[in-house]
């Protein structure tokens, strides 16, 4: 925002209320306020390393800061000229981050994919796709792809999989659990992390988790660190996005139409049990780990827009 | 001196039935260390340690020791910052009377935090009598949320049916239930919410017993098991099973000075692991069992 603000705090109020605005248009696009609470966490630390305060002292709340601060939290009053230029320098270099993530995930891949693996995944992921594919410029493996009904991405993936000579097959979500058996490693990807480790993923991905659990076999994410959204699944239901149940029973099915209800379900909830590994941008790490990342990312004020 | 010390907490505890014990017990701490007559650190610390001691033979709850250890680390680190003594005492009096205006928002903080987290509809399980889950319960009436409530009796003091009726002023929907009664009544209920006398090292929780039992078939049935507490309940303990939690939080006071066999005597404590435990509502947020160790690290070390 160009507009020349004296007082920061102003700042940050335009800029939570554009973020309100936005997420309440699509609240299923989490990344949106991912992205504003990343603009704030920014602005607070330029602040706070110009107002001297050092790099190591915490900004989160903690039983630390209980006993040994002296008064109230700040207030962003104090104006420094050279804040804008520094905030705008961090907003460039997170953006910078931002168009690399798919890179920096898919450079991890041959740490985690060996020769002669079978693979599977669930429905169509660019990020899944590059981290497959720069697999397999330099080993030899197979990609099982899960259709993911209705909308049949799968379709898609196995198409451009199979462009770059990696063996691919695809099949019906029912027969997940069958070919489980014969998969070494389960990688997906998912629209949003939330702050617990769980996921908001394709529907037909906790099927998936829940069958690669039975087996005992890995499940692991790819997602940027961007999907991660500090929201704990405290209403379950009001996550979902529901589409037109024409892709589930068509509208010349007008008999049977009247009869019943017909739910499309966009998005599935994953719980963090059933996750092995999440790779990200800044590395591989475990579900548990997730509230480490969050604090690292988010300040706990912007949690709530 | 001590007997004035035992007089203010015991005092503060009558006056007011809803303060948490360990919130009394700091602030006749802080009491003692305002009338206190040393000159050094050294001899403060010591004084201090003799003052915890005897509060812990009046109660011996794992809330008074947690509020005891954090008032003794909070005199430790404001001591490192300032090595005048004089200077040192007064700010440590003025950051004593700030942590415990703080402390007293606590419980409202977590009942903002956790009232979201049920649903219009709900079927809450409870156990024993808990300000905070009282104050969550409250919190979630307040935003207009339906929802009813099983309370387990408790023995041996029957603190459920106190619940129970703290509920029903609420205008609260209540159901008592035996303890025996909770594997029959898990399927009915969407969750658990319990109150913690205190949160170990490892994420797990130290409550009234009977609480182990309610987390194992609440994971039995795929239930989330919530725990509220406040973030001076954060003790340094790592048990890793019911034996190693100490014998003095498990009986109380007068069983202990009695001394008689302790094989004869019923714990009042259990310990419930961090595998049972979805999450923890704190003042410091909502954190999952593994974020609890990091705080007591941050704070400790």
């Amino acid at each position: 925002n160009p507009r020349p603000s004296p007082v920061l705090g102003e700042l940050m109020d335009l800029i939570r209320t554009e973020g309100q605005r936005m997420t309440a248009a699509q609240p299923s696009e989490t990344t949106v306020g991912n992205m504003v609470r990343r603009v704030l966490k920014v602005i607070r630390e330029e602040y706070g390393r110009l107002h001297g305060r050092s790099e190591e002292s915490d900004q989160q709340e903690s039983l630390h800061k209980l006993l040994t601060s002296g008064g109230l939290s700040e207030d962003f009053r104090t104006p420094y000229p050279s804040l804008r230029a520094n905030v705008i320098e961090a907003i460039n270099e997170m953006l910078t981050e931002l168009e690399g993530t798919t890179d920096n995930i898919a450079m991890q891949a041959l740490e985690h994919i060996h020769s002669n693996e079978v693979i599977m995944t669930i429905g169509y992921s660019r990020t899944v796709e590059a981290f497959l594919k720069e697999a397999a410029r330099k080993r030899k493996f197979q990609v099982i792809v899960a259709e993911c009904a209705p909308f049949c991405q799968g379709h898609e993936m196995a198409v451009r999989l199979s462009k770059e000579n990696i063996e691919t097959t695809v099949m019906s979500d029912a027969a997940i659990f069958a070919v489980m058996s014969r998969v070494n490693k389960v990688i997906i990807g998912t629209k949003t992390i939330l702050a617990n480790g769980a996921l908001i993923a394709v529907s037909g991905t906790h099927t998936l988790a829940l069958a690669a659990k039975h087996h005992s076999t890995p499940l692991i994410v790819c997602a940027p660190m961007f999907k991660l959204s500090p929201q704990f699944p405290n209403e379950e239901d009001s996550f979902h996005k529901f589409v037109s149940p024409q892709e589930v029973l068509p509208f010349t099915e007008g008999e049977i139409l009247a009869k019943i209800n017909v739910h499309c379900p966009v998005f599935d909830y994953v719980p963090p049990e059933l996750i092995t590994l999440f790779i990200s941008n800044i590395g591989g790490n475990a579900p548990s780990y997730i509230y480490r990342l969050m604090s690292e990312l988010y300040h706990p004020d912007d949690y709530e827009l | 001196c001590l007997s004035d010390l035992i007089e203010t907490f015991r005092a503060q505890l009558r006056d007011d039935p809803d303060v948490a014990s360990a919130v009394a017990a700091i602030r006749a701490l802080l009491g003692f260390l305002k009338q206190d007559r040393g000159e050094t650190i050294q001899g403060l610390r010591n004084s201090l340690r003799d003052a915890i001691d005897t509060l812990s033979r009046v109660d011996s709850s794992v809330a008074v020791s947690s509020g005891g250890e954090l008032f003794l680390r909070f005199i430790s680190l404001t001591s490192l910052e300032y090595s005048d003594y004089s200077k040192c005492k007064e700010i440590m009096i003025e950051r004593g009377e700030i942590f415990l205006t703080k402390v007293s928002l606590s419980r409202n903080k977590i009942a903002k935090l956790c009232h979201p987290f049920i649903r219009d509809g709900a079927r809450i399980l409870t156990h024993a009598y808990s300000r905070v889950v009282l104050r969550v319960l409250e919190a979630a009436v307040e935003s207009k949320k339906r929802f009813s409530v099983y309370v387990t009796e408790s023995q041996p003091d029957e603190a459920g049916q106190k619940m129970a009726r703290a509920l029903r002023k609420l205008n609260i929907p209540v159901t008592v239930i035996l303890d025996a009664a909770v594997g029959y009544i898990m399927e009915k209920v969407d969750l658990v919410l319990v109150g913690a006398e205190g949160v170990v090292e490892s994420g797990g929780i130290i409550n009234k017993i009977g609480t182990n039992q309610i987390a194992v078939c609440a994971k039995a049935q795929n239930k989330p098991f919530y725990v509220v507490a406040e973030s001076f309940k954060f003790v340094r303990l790592f048990p890793l099973n019911q034996q190693d939690v100490p014998d003095r939080f498990k009986y109380k006071a007068d069983t202990l000075k009695t001394g008689q066999n302790l094989t004869e005597e019923h714990p009042w404590i259990d310990y419930t692991s961090p595998s049972l435990i979805t999450l923890l509502f704190t003042d410091l947020g909502v954190l999952t069992p593994s974020a609890v160790s990091d705080e007591l690290i941050k704070l400790y070390l």
